[in-house]
């Protein structure tokens, strides 16, 4: 054996130094190494050579395997390091490049607005009530104090669903006020567990027989409120809407009340809100600086009586939030007819 | 109803002085919402008074007038004026170069026929005085050369406009002695008093009225002579056309002018033209007709109110006045009627006949009967004024039942602090008592129990019960004077509210994970909808005034609403995916409509590529979505079996439509969409659509127990995932099959997951390929080669038996 291991295996060395690939390693893995490689063709030569040198052809080879095994495992890392490397340097790496397109689903503006304002009065101790949207003309304006030929039962352009007059579609959620004393309120007195102020908020959907544009629509959204207590006053009503706005615009809003006339309120109110867009008059305050927001009033002692509580005993107030008019303006929605379209178009801007 | 601060002033003189917008802002803030403030014929403080120095023909036109005008400038203006009453010597209105009229009419200088014209010389109409425009308008004689016309004849006006609805309960503020009266008691002033006593009467025979019914409780006639008809005064023509009134002829402004004055309404009748004593008020007998003064001939039925002279209707009361007797420019004599009619009765004929009249607007807030008197003098004394020469042969006739409603009602002063929520500093008793009085509530009393005097005006309405008296003080005190209070109470939480919970976490995932967009729907459903959807024939509960033909029917469930908006959301979208959670109605007889609560959901999108997953189309990812609500809501996973239809729902797919269920319960359904109707909805050609729907029931979901989830320990021996493939005919079941690989796991299986689904030509004629990873895991043992081999063999069996086999890898 003349060769040495080094002689050997210096054009192996060079081969794999050279290897840019794992697939050139692969080959030269597969040419030293297989059947017909320069181990193998050692090994074969091996009964040809005289008995002296065999074992250390045999070892040579051996070591030479051992060899090439280790440089191939070393250039594989290094190869991988390499790799790893050239990944760092992120070439081709465009910054401006979009990213998927989420498909998203959405809640409707109304039920937004209305979770945060259910939200905001629940933790103040109010319960959120329903009620049916076709109603019974006693719930809707008997009770309420607005007996048959009531000239305010023209403000309200009801729709009729027969022709006695015995059920409507609900103009407002005003019956909320009348389910919430007849339901909640007179059952917790007679059982001695009502422990005032009861305190119920009424969301929901009211129609009114008028010809549609842009601001006007004959099914919109409101939300009645209503707390009944001992000695409710027009401060308690005044604390509690002043609260309400509070929560819709996050910070103190100036509130006025003016007389307003609604029968199953004594004394009624409109309430305006200083105008929150704006200082000196714009569109939405009507160059005014007060919009106004809604009304409200002191429950009228007929209401509660017609509703068995006792007017001497108990007080309350009441107010009727226009839902789909506050969606108007939290988003500048300009027709309220998009409300209710169900195009996709408008419910994906939320 | 439009107020003029002049007129106002007539009775309470104060008030000129004070600004309109700060007038309207106290009625605001103390009694009634004004909606606006406008400044009345502004186009008069912009044209200045001239005097006709000269007036020739134009030299090329014959009915053309060339004037040299003065207005005072020094220098006299030639002016063109085509009216014919223009002559030398009168005073005019004279619109100079400059000068802007109504209708954004800018005077410029220009040539009339050859001829330059340095202005205009205007008609009444053309400065915004109503219709008059026979000729330009003459003004007094004394009126001074150079001055604006509005400064100099005093005409300077401002006229708020007062919204009716916030009048509703004040019978008393319909006229502007009314608003008169409001502001005296905020400024704290006293009204001017009213000359309405009845000057002496000849002592003729009464004239006869017979009032026969109860819905007449004052009829007041007088009768007066000698009247003569024309012009009014220009004061009672300016202050008509300032709150919007056209003024006519004297009689019938006169009449306007009393109503509009004390909010009485009154009725002129030509005596001549009244064939027929006595005056009858009498409820009109059935198919009865009379033609009102507006030359409409009206059918009666017998709730109306009739005046009658003998037999013939001659008015219908509280309505409006008929034509045969109405007062006309040959009339001389009167019969004044100022009457009291219940205000339903008006009312329910008004709006019945469409008719609604200043007179019926005031009627049907229940005005005094003791107004009716007030007016009659009132209306008297101005046409005496007049025309001193009028007489009054016959005393005053003054018929009906009717009574004073004048009363007292006992007020608390604690009860008015308590409602207010102010202390006795603040609103102390004598404040109160001053209170009253400004607003002509007289009261006495001690120990804090005040005794008020109602007059009549405000007793037929608005001040019946103590807590009325309450908002008469607190709106004089200034709501803005009351301080904010909070809330006192205990603070137990309010009872859970399932449905409100459940319905918030229905919308979360929905929105979310289900990745669907929230819509609201109108409750009306229109009648072509419903007949697409096949529901024409289903009772519906309606409207019987609908704002459009075909648009009564209320819906009676939900889905029908998704369905409509489907068509035009598909031209924008590939993949519409919709729910609502709202309410539906079916009738139940003469009983409250029956209410359904519930979720609907429908997905309609581009129909899926021939080569598919079994699980890319709409039907499979509305029954992942109704799979995942059920688990958020952590129900039991619902199980779903074929119905053959779904009552009031015969738009769903004849052959595809599921029952989904939870246990026992039924919750709701799954289907395609009816191709048939996808057709009809538009959903065809470009916008062929995959839909599918589903609804499930709030009520049921409520009512369906709920699981909390338990931990299970994590796996502590591997366990082997195991790929099989079975062919199968084509009519067997997925169900079927994972049934029998859960047998085939001899309790081992954990999960098993369908993944491929082939029905193509390689699967052969009938045959099917299912797919599925199986993965077996045991709580004892590490599973092994062995376990897999006995799985399989006996999942081999099982296909036989499903008349199949398990296809080999």
């Amino acid at each position: 054996m003349t060769e040495t291991l080094e002689s050997l295996f210096e054009p192996i060395r060079l081969r794999i130094a050279a290897a840019e690939s794992d697939d050139d390693l692969r080959r030269i893995e597969r040419e030293t190494l297989d059947k017909g490689g320069a181990v193998a063709a050692l090994l074969a030569g091996i009964p040809t050579l005289p008995p002296t040198e065999r074992p250390l052809t045999g070892k040579r080879a051996n070591e030479l395997k051992g060899a090439i095994q280790a440089g191939l495992a070393e250039a594989k890392e290094r190869l991988a390091l390499r790799a790893v490397e050239r990944e760092r340097l992120g070439e081709g790496f465009d910054a401006t490049l979009p990213g998927a397109r989420p498909t998203r689903g959405g809640l409707h503006p109304l039920v937004a607005v209305t979770r945060e304002l259910e939200d905001l009065f629940t933790s103040m101790g109010y319960v959120v009530l329903d009620g049916p949207e076709i109603e019974s003309d006693e719930n809707n304006f008997q009770l309420l104090n607005i007996p048959p030929d009531h000239p305010a039962r023209d403000a309200q352009d009801t729709f009729r669903c027969d022709a006695d007059g015995k059920f409507v579609l609900r103009t407002h959620t005003s019956p909320g006020q009348v389910r919430a004393l007849k339901e909640r309120v007179v059952p917790a007195i007679r059982a001695g567990t009502f422990a005032p102020p009861f305190r119920a908020i009424v969301p929901g959907k009211v129609f009114r027989q008028e010809t549609t544009d842009a601001s006007h629509e004959h099914t919109f959204h409101q939300m009645e409120g209503l707390v009944v207590g001992k000695d409710i006053s027009v401060g308690h009503l005044i604390g509690a809407m002043k609260t309400l706005l509070r929560g819709v615009f996050g910070r103190e809003i100036e509130v006025r009340l003016r007389p307003g006339y609604f029968p199953f309120v004594e004394p009624g109110f409109e309430l305006d809100a200083r105008c929150p867009f704006c200082k000196e008059g714009c569109s939405v305050c009507k160059r005014s600086t007060w919009i106004e927001l809604l009304p409200c009033g002191l429950v009228h002692p007929n209401v509660l009586r017609n509703c068995g509580v006792d007017p001497e005993v108990w007080s309350g107030f009441a107010f009727g939030l226009g839902l789909s008019r506050l969606v108007m303006l939290r988003y500048g929605i300009d027709d309220v007819r998009l409300l209710l379209s169900g195009d996709l178009r408008f419910l994906e801007q939320f | 109803m439009h107020v003029s601060r002049r007129w106002l002033a007539r009775h309470c003189a104060f008030l000129q002085n004070i600004d309109a917008a700060e007038l309207a802002r106290e009625l605001s803030l103390s009694t009634c919402e004004v909606e606006g403030v406008q400044r009345f014929a502004p186009a008069l403080s912009d044209v200045t008074i001239g005097f006709v120095a000269e007036r020739a023909p134009h030299p090329d036109s014959d009915h053309l007038s060339l004037t040299k005008v003065d207005v005072g400038s020094g220098e006299l203006l030639q002016i063109v004026c085509g009216a014919p009453n223009v002559a030398q010597g009168q005073k005019v209105a004279v619109a100079t170069i400059g000068t802007t009229l109504p209708g954004d009419f800018k005077i410029k200088k220009s040539k009339i026929r050859g001829v330059e014209s340095q202005g205009m010389i205007c008609s009444e109409r053309e400065l915004g005085l109503g219709d008059e425009h026979n000729g330009i308008w003459v003004l007094p004689s004394d009126a001074q050369v150079g001055k604006r016309v509005a400064e100099a004849l005093d005409l300077v006006d401002w006229v708020l406009e007062i919204d009716n609805k916030s009048l509703t309960h004040r019978p008393d503020l319909w006229g502007h002695r009314g608003i008169a009266r409001e502001l005296a008691a905020i400024y704290g002033k006293t009204l001017e008093p009213l000359a309405s006593a009845l000057p002496a009467q000849g002592n003729a025979k009464p004239y006869a009225v017979r009032v026969e019914s109860e819905k007449c409780s004052r009829y007041l006639a007088l009768p007066i002579d000698g009247v003569k008809t024309g012009r009014s005064p220009e004061w009672m023509r300016h202050l008509l056309l300032a709150v919007g009134q056209r003024p006519i002829e004297l009689l019938v402004d006169l009449s306007n002018f009393v109503m509009l004055d004390l909010g009485q309404p009154n009725h002129l009748f030509d005596r001549a033209r009244l064939r027929g004593e006595p005056i009858v008020v009498r409820q009109a007998r059935a198919a009865e007709r009379m033609q009102t003064l507006d030359g409409v001939e009206r059918n009666l039925v017998t709730t109306d109110l009739l005046i009658c002279a003998g037999e013939n209707p001659v008015a219908l009361a509280g309505v409006m006045g008929g034509e045969q007797s109405k007062v006309g420019a040959e009339t001389r004599e009167l019969l004044l009627e100022v009457a009291s009619f219940d205000p339903a009765c008006v009312r329910r004929t008004s709006s019945r006949l469409g008719l609604r009249t200043d007179a019926s607007a005031r009627f049907e807030k229940n005005l005094s009967p003791t107004l009716a008197l007030e007016a009659t003098g009132h209306l008297v004394n101005l046409l005496r004024e007049l025309q001193p020469e009028i007489k009054l042969p016959a005393p005053l006739t003054d018929a009906g039942k009717w009574k004073d409603p004048a009363r007292k009602i006992s007020l608390r002063t604690d009860v008015v602090r308590r409602r207010l929520g102010v202390n006795v500093e603040q609103l102390s008793d004598a404040k109160i008592v001053e209170i009253l009085q400004r607003l002509e509530l007289r009261c006495e009393g001690r120990d804090g129990v005040l005794t008020v005097d109602i007059p009549s005006i405000r007793a037929t309405k608005d001040l019946t019960i103590e807590q009325d008296l309450v908002e008469e003080v607190g709106r004089i005190f200034r709501y803005g004077n009351v301080p904010e209070a909070r809330l006192e109470g205990s603070l137990a939480p309010p009872p859970p509210d399932a449905k409100r919970v459940l319905v918030r976490k229905l919308e979360d995932r929905l929105a979310g994970v289900g990745r669907f967009r929230q819509t609201l729907s109108y409750s009306f459903v229109a009648d072509a909808s419903l007949a697409k959807l096949g529901l024409s024939e289903l009772p519906h509960s309606s409207v019987i005034n609908p704002v459009a033909e075909g648009l009564t029917r209320i819906r009676r469930g939900v889905a029908p609403s998704l369905l409509a908006p489907l068509e035009p959301n598909r031209r924008h979208s590939k993949d519409v995916r919709l729910f609502e959670i709202g309410k539906g109605y079916s009738p139940d007889g003469a009983n409250e409509p029956r209410e359904v609560h519930e979720l609907a959901l429908v997905i309609a999108r581009e129909p899926s590529a021939a080569n598919a997953k079994f699980d890319d189309n709409a039907f499979a990812f509305l029954r992942g979505a109704v799979d995942d609500v059920c688990f958020a809501l952590r129900l039991e996973a619902p199980t779903y079996t074929k119905l053959a239809r779904v009552d009031g729902a015969p738009y769903l797919h004849p052959g595809k439509t599921l029952a989904v269920r939870i246990g026992e319960r039924e919750i709701g359904w799954l289907a395609a969409l009816d191709p048939r109707v996808e057709r009809e909805l538009g959903l065809a050609g470009e916008l062929k659509s995959d839909v599918a729907l589903a609804t499930l029931s709030l009520d049921a979901l409520v009512a369906t127990p709920t699981r909390e989830k338990i931990y299970r320990s994590l796996p502590r021996f591997p366990g082997v995932k195991i790929d099989v493939a079975l062919a199968l005919p084509t009519g067997v079941a997925a169900e079927d099959v994972r049934v029998a690989l859960e047998r085939a796991g001899k309790g081992l299986a954990r999960d098993i997951e369908l993944f491929d689904v082939y029905t193509g030509p390689n699967a052969g004629p009938g045959r099917k390929s299912l797919a599925y990873h199986v993965y077996l895991e045991s709580d004892e043992r590490t599973l092994t080669d062995q376990d897999s081999q006995k799985f399989l063999q006996r999942v081999e069996r099982e296909a036989t038996t499903l008349g199949g086999e398990l296809r080999k890898a």
